[in-house]
């Protein structure tokens, strides 16, 4: 089963079109991978139907780079108690 | 005698959403004036209290400097109650006499005339049931201490049941889109009553006034400039205090300005009722703007009603005709279409929506308040849910209501309004109020988003 990073990676890859090989946790989403706020809201409610949970909006619209998406993602799933494993 | 207020349960203050989720519904606006000033006006009352649903209280004690909810007011003199929808041009119910309930065929009661010797039964009626049901809680004169819509609920049902009951047929709103397609009607009745023609503000040259000058009123404060025409041929134009009116504006009657509006080189066409502080450029037909709204630049709106604190990018539009000239269907719940009737209905806008530029509604469009709209370059759905960030063509829940607060909070220190807490907490309870169409719209729209 894919990692939450993957799937992070391949949502991110089909809202931005990019290529998932080329996106780095470190990068941000705005600055280097070039998402604008618009693409913002559809990944995060991409990345709530993906792994089933609900996200505070102000709170998820504040993670910055594909690592810390990830991390906080991993948090939300285990406080809703979805197994992501 | 004192004239009580009382809005309407949910389920009838639902025919007038998106407008009335924020405000009872006689503060809605058609022809001069809002449906309460029309009220007080027809009954001659000068002691006046409401009672509005519990969410709103707070926030509407603010503006409405007059008892909110406030049970102390249901003794001492002889009461007059009556249901916001009632038409007041035709309510004629003496304001004394003896005590009658007037029902209509559904047996809704749409108003209650209380003889002050009555009133002792009545409270005797709600106490007796009060404690049938707060068996085991404490209450000290429960009379008069009862702060919220409950104790007038109770009120009129004891009236209802304890004095005479009459059939009256007295005409009464039934859905928003009524007071839209009665407003051109309503205006010029409003300036014979008003009584006031001729020109007192101040009117730049050249300017081509049209028709019967007896039919033009511009109050004091009011400039006209240069180069505007206000063609009072097919009905009245009231244009009101310090109202200015730029180059190249036409106005035709039957029309109302608000105080401190701007028409900015606008196209307005007959019927529309403008509130006070909007700014309107484009073309307008027989529309309410309920005031301090903006629909700054050019684009159509026509048989709308648009609530306060909206702002409609530049080129938005609406239709309110549709191709085949059929009669026009809006969804107030996100549901069920209603048939309005009519083959002319725009949008209907809530409190606080903000649209792109070059936003295209379609006929009967149903716009939540709240609602923050992106164009997509079609006619976007006909029904919208409150606090639904509409972007890239569906329903999603953008980036939160706080965001929404933030801008609320702005545009509304920019007229020097203030966002209060009471405001805040009602907006929470509209926020909870709509979540059920507002959820379903962003399934949907994740649907839409899964397939792309």
């Amino acid at each position: 089963m894919a990692t939450i990073e993957e799937r992070v990676k391949a949502i991110t890859a089909r809202i931005l079109k990019l290529d998932p090989d080329q996106i780095k946790a470190e990068h941000n989403f705005t600055v280097d991978l070039g998402a604008e706020s618009v693409q913002s809201i559809e990944l995060v409610a991409m990345f709530e139907e993906e792994f089933g949970i609900e996200m505070e909006e102000d709170a998820a619209l504040s993670v910055e780079s594909v690592g810390k998406a990830v991390e906080f993602i991993a948090q939300v799933c285990r406080e809703q108690g979805v197994d992501v494993n | 005698m004192r004239l009580i207020l009382v809005d309407s349960p949910e389920e009838v203050r639902g025919n007038f959403y998106p407008l009335a989720l924020s405000r009872p519904l006689w503060e809605l606006r058609c022809g001069f004036t809002s449906l309460a000033e029309k009220l007080i006006a027809r009954v001659g009352a000068s002691d006046v209290a409401y009672f509005v649903a519990d969410y709103m209280a707070d926030a509407y004690r603010a503006k409405a400097r007059r008892p909110v909810n406030d049970s102390s007011v249901l003794g001492g003199d002889d009461l007059l109650i009556v249901d916001p929808r009632v038409k007041a041009d035709s309510f004629d119910v003496a304001a004394k006499g003896p005590s009658e309930v007037g029902v209509d065929e559904q047996g809704s009661v749409l108003y209650a005339r209380v003889a002050k010797d009555d009133l002792a039964k009545l409270h005797k009626t709600q106490d007796t049931r009060r404690k049938t049901q707060d068996t085991g809680r404490k209450t000290q004169d429960s009379r008069l201490k009862t702060q919220d819509s409950k104790s007038i609920a109770e009120f009129i049902g004891a009236a209802k049941a304890k004095l005479p009951n009459v059939r009256s047929a007295v005409p009464a709103w039934r859905y928003i889109w009524d007071l839209v397609l009665a407003n051109a009607e309503q205006i010029t009745a409003d300036f014979a009553a008003a009584g006031r023609n001729g020109i007192e503000g101040m009117v730049e040259q050249p300017t081509a006034i049209r028709g019967n000058k007896k039919d033009i009123y511009i109050a004091p404060g009011v400039t006209v400039h240069p180069m505007v025409v206000i063609d009072a041929g097919g009905g009245p134009v009231y244009i009101d205090e310090d109202a200015e009116i730029h180059p190249f504006s036409r106005v035709e009657g039957p029309c109302y300005i608000g105080k401190k509006s701007v028409l900015l080189g606008a196209k307005c066409r007959k019927g529309n009722s403008i509130g006070p502080f909007c700014r309107i450029g484009g073309e307008v037909e027989e529309s309410i703007m309920q005031g301090y709204s903006n629909k700054y630049h050019g684009g159509f709106l026509g048989h709308a009603y648009v609530g306060e604190w909206v702002n409609l990018g530049a080129l938005t539009t609406n239709s309110d005709l549709k191709n085949d000239y059929s009669t026009v269907s809006v969804m107030l719940d996100g549901r069920r279409a209603i048939d309005t009737g009519s083959a002319k209905v725009g949008s209907l806008i809530g409190d606080h929506a903000k649209t792109s530029i070059g936003t295209l509604f379609n006929t009967g469009s149903y716009v939540g308040a709240m609602a923050l709209i992106m164009a997509t370059g079609k006619p976007l759905p006909k029904f919208i849910p409150s606090f639904a960030w509409f972007v890239e063509g569906i329903v999603t829940k953008g980036f939160g209501k706080g965001k929404l607060y933030e801008t609320a909070k702005m545009v509304m220190s920019r007229r020097n309004c203030q966002w209060t807490d009471a405001e805040q907490s009602m907006w929470d309870a509209v926020f909870k109020m709509t979540a059920p169409e507002r959820d379903e719209a962003i399934k949907k729209g994740r649907r839409a988003m899964l397939t792309r």
